[in-house]
């Protein structure tokens, strides 16, 4: 069983804390705010009644309960390290806890996730992917751009939208599905497609845009608005097994008119040469991986890298822009 | 003569059948004399696919001058989303 930092926080009168880490953490990052118990050579002390076993991320707790079939003991969600947060803001990133135990990620990084904002144009396969992930992984704010409904031939592999969907805007089916996930994250629905006229205004203030279209036009389109926004640019593309994904106009790295340059030609959509759902499901979540990246600052990333994946072999090559 | 590996990705791919080609060049042969031998091969089904070069996984912008052992993939670009 599990507790959450601010469920432990309105019911501390019913636990009886156990602090199961070794002294050198235990002085490090100690837990204020909660009378604990100190577990001697992780032996769990004889009490009766509700317990709270704190680990530093709350892993090895979970683990020590399973293991030895502790009865009406809980372990406390993110150990220590959310407890802390909790105790001096007030805000409980415990639901996290499994990604800012990554040394990459950490609670610094889990916040700029959630003051981080995103722009993602197009809401069909690559489009779901990486919402579903930017959501789940805690973004701040995300912008759902497409114009488009919701139809049958979309359900292999548009994991937002079901068979109840047929017919509303893909945006709004999105962000329904969207909600159930995560209700922390706002969660903007532009139903247009993006266009000269308004499409600046749309992505503005994001700290990344995903191109998640399916057509050559409108990846022109956002690598110009990428470059004059100065606006990183995930880029993703399918062709039936195959999948690419590039981080674009970082600082004055490459764009997609570099990548391809104009007039580029070819290239079908996926409604002309196929693709089997997992295709963008791999790589949507691939151009979420790097929005991340960016929005935490993580390296080595895809900027300046064209990524190819074969879903046939499973063979990936970087190529250097 | 020089030997060289070709990748083909996407539409090449399908074009030419194969993921991979090794071919027997005359030296001095460059990338774009190579795109057009791979375009020959594809019997016309890339005469629409624009194509870009990279040389030993990094791309160049204009034609070189291929080298005994290079690796070229030829990169259409892929509108599906």
């Amino acid at each position: 069983m599990i507790i959450t930092p601010k469920e432990l926080y309105d019911r501390i009168s019913e636990f009886t804390v156990i602090d199961v880490r070794p002294e050198i953490q235990r002085s490090e990052f100690p837990m204020d705010g909660v009378d604990t118990i100190i577990s001697k050579n992780g032996s769990i002390p004889n009490i009766e009644g509700l317990k709270v076993l704190v680990c530093q991320f709350g892993i090895v707790t979970e683990g020590m309960i399973i293991e030895n079939e502790l009865d009406d003991t809980y372990s406390l969600l993110g150990g220590a390290q959310a407890w802390i947060e909790f105790q001096s803001k007030k805000e409980d990133l415990s639901r996290w806890s499994r990604q800012t135990v990554l040394p990459e990620i950490g609670l610094d990084g889990q916040k700029k996730l959630m003051d981080g904002m995103v722009a993602i144009v197009g809401m069909g396969g690559l489009g779901c992917s990486a919402a579903q992930s930017l959501v789940t992984a805690g973004i701040g704010k995300l912008v759902l751009i497409d114009g488009d409904d919701v139809e049958l031939s979309n359900l292999h592999r548009q994991m937002l939208h079901g068979e109840g969907d047929i017919g509303k805007k893909k945006v709004i089916s999105a962000k329904e599905s969207l909600s159930k996930i995560n209700a922390l994250t706002s969660i903007e629905s532009i139903d247009v497609y993006l266009d000269e006229q308004y499409g600046l205004d749309l992505i503005q203030n994001c700290d990344v845009i995903i191109d998640a279209t399916d057509n050559i036009e409108t990846r022109q389109l956002i690598d110009r608005f990428s470059k004059e926004s100065n606006i990183p640019m995930v880029y993703g593309g399918l062709y039936r097994w195959e999948g690419q994904v590039a981080v674009l106009n970082v600082n004055g790295s490459p764009g997609y008119n570099e990548l391809f340059p104009e007039p580029p030609s070819g290239g079908d959509t996926c409604a002309d040469a196929g693709v089997l759902g997992m295709l963008p499901n791999i790589i949507g979540n691939i151009q979420a991986l790097e929005a991340v990246k960016l929005i935490i600052g993580i390296e080595p990333n895809l900027v300046g890298k064209l990524l190819m994946y074969d879903g046939m072999n499973h063979s990936t090559q970087i190529i250097k822009l | 003569m020089i030997k060289v590996t070709i990748k083909c990705f996407s539409q090449v791919k399908y074009a030419v059948g194969k993921d991979e080609l090794n071919l027997e060049l005359e030296t001095g042969t460059s990338t774009l004399e190579l795109e057009n031998i791979i375009r020959e091969k594809a019997k016309g089904k890339l005469d629409t696919v624009s194509l870009r070069i990279a040389l030993n996984q990094k791309y160049i912008p204009i034609q070189t001058e291929l080298k005994d052992g290079d690796e070229v993939a030829f990169i259409p670009p892929v509108q599906g989303g």
